[in-house]
């Protein structure tokens, strides 16, 4: 896989028991590309997200990040499991994710959030991280809350704080798993704020959302997912004034009313 | 005044002997804790059995018992096995490490619980957070999971270290110098049993109101960040 496809997945299987939540996913993202994710809840929207870093292991399908592939094997039960956790590990230190509930970690303060992996997993000296993550916190807008304890902070600053968290890696792509979805209304706005931003600064994105208006403005490519399979695919003009498929259509109707 | 005929200091090493023996023996109790509790989250079932048994055995025999099954019975058990075989073997155990060996074998079941109870209780998307930036399990386990189950457990395991330090009491029976042998030595020494016992309970008290205002700081500080 050439580096320019910051990502890849090709047909992307998960069972969870009976219930077949993705049927043979497949997309690629280009460097710089937003793509955004709709679907209504169980559409397998979040697993699809979830099964790219491999906090959910894939059946069948394969998962190429910059260009490497992540290796997978059998085990003897013939489950399918990564060949090799350390790939997984060095390659979710490519991918961001940001999760609906934040998940900040609640013992560390704002600071030692954002540097805790550039300098524990990255092996980043600690005032070099540091200095970034000033300029990051600076850049979400909440330089002065760096001393401050995640509680101590409303859900909107917290989730900008797990951006900057993520981008503190240097990710090729940032993963983002409904992040406004946990939030007051009156807190979204400063979210997709800095998601915009992002987006304009050129950064590779994959976002499962239910804001509409981001995935219309901001998205390079709007998916559709129905069923665990891709109902309709294409630009946010196309996704958004022509849907072909009915039940987009529907989708779209009940959204945006 | 009170005169302890000589016998003060007598009393004041077997308080050091007993904060120390406590203090091993809360330290092991931890390790067997967090060993019970990985027995018990494990998926080998023999590890989940062998975490049940430990946990169920320890907490259903008296302490007295099994103390004195380490320190007598073992010994002898292993001189009777070498004889058996046609050897001649002489083995006595030193007190003080076999004290503090079993009650912390014994609270290592209590700490089980609690630090079961701790690591249930840590949000799966903190450490779902940590895997996900790339942290290896062990890193995460390091750097995310057992500082947030501790500071859950901290009120738990305080608990246990406030019965534990009474408990090695217990260990004089097996003739370590600690707080209650040693008054019982002067109180036999000097006639004077109340004035003795009754020092020894001020001491063990005051270990306890010490423990308790060390604990309410550790507790503090483990919970910094956390909104009340």
């Amino acid at each position: 896989m050439p580096p320019e496809h910051a990502l890849v997945i090709r047909n992307i299987k998960k069972r969870f028991g009976d219930l077949a939540v993705l049927n043979g996913i497949s997309l690629t993202a280009h460097k710089g590309d937003v793509i955004s994710l709709l679907g209504s809840s169980g559409s397998g929207k979040s697993t699809l997200l979830r099964c790219i870093n491999l906090l959910e292991t894939p059946d069948e399908g394969e998962v190429y990040v910059t260009g490497e592939r992540i290796e997978m094997t059998r085990d003897r039960h013939g489950k399918t499991v990564p060949k090799s956790q350390k790939q997984v590990d060095h390659i979710r230190t490519r991918l961001g994710m940001v999760f609906q509930g934040f998940n900040l970690w609640s013992h560390r303060t704002i600071l030692e959030n954002i540097i805790e992996a550039p300098v524990h997993v990255l092996g980043i000296p600690k005032a070099e991280a540091k200095e970034y993550a000033l300029e990051l916190l600076h850049k979400v807008g909440i330089a002065n809350k760096a001393d401050s304890y995640p509680d101590h902070l409303s859900g909107g600053q917290q989730q900008r704080v797990a951006i900057a968290r993520a981008l503190a890696m240097k990710p090729a792509v940032m993963l983002f798993d409904e992040p406004t979805s946990a939030l007051d209304p009156e807190l979204v706005g400063e979210v997709l704020r800095v998601m915009r931003q992002l987006a304009d600064e050129g950064m590779t994105m994959l976002v499962v959302t239910h804001e509409m208006g981001f995935a219309r403005e901001v998205s390079s490519q709007v998916i559709f997912l129905h069923q665990g399979q891709i109902e309709e695919q294409g630009s946010p003009e196309q996704v958004f004034n022509n849907p072909r498929s009915e039940r987009c259509q529907q989708f779209l109707a009940t959204q945006l009313k | 005044m009170l005169d302890l005929q000589g016998y003060g200091w007598l009393l004041l090493k077997g308080l050091q002997m007993t904060v120390l023996v406590g203090l091993c023996a809360m330290f092991m109790a931890i390790l067997f804790g967090l060993l019970g509790a990985w027995g018990k989250f494990s998926h080998s079932r023999l590890a989940n059995w062998a975490a049940d048994t430990y946990t169920t055995v320890v907490r259903g025999v008296p302490e007295l018992i099994l103390l004195l099954l380490v320190y007598y019975g073992v010994p002898k058990l292993i001189q009777d096995g070498a004889a058996a075989l046609g050897y001649e073997l002489r083995l006595d155990l030193n007190p003080f490490v076999a004290g503090f060996m079993t009650i912390g074998f014994i609270y290592g079941a209590f700490c089980t619980e609690v630090l079961r109870g701790a690591f249930l209780s840590v949000p799966r998307g903190q450490m779902e957070a940590a895997r996900a930036i790339g942290m290896s399990k062990a890193l995460a386990f390091r750097r995310v999971q057992l500082p947030l189950a501790m500071r859950m457990a901290l009120p738990g395991l305080g608990n246990v270290w406030m019965v534990l330090i009474k408990a090695t009491a217990l260990i004089s029976l097996i003739q370590l110098d600690e707080l209650m042998r040693n008054a019982k030595l002067a109180a036999t020494a000097t006639h004077q049993p109340f004035t003795f016992y009754f020092l020894a309970s001020l001491l063990f008290l005051a270990i306890t109101l010490v423990s308790m205002l060390v604990l309410k700081r550790a507790e503090t500080w483990a919970k910094r960040g956390v909104r009340v």
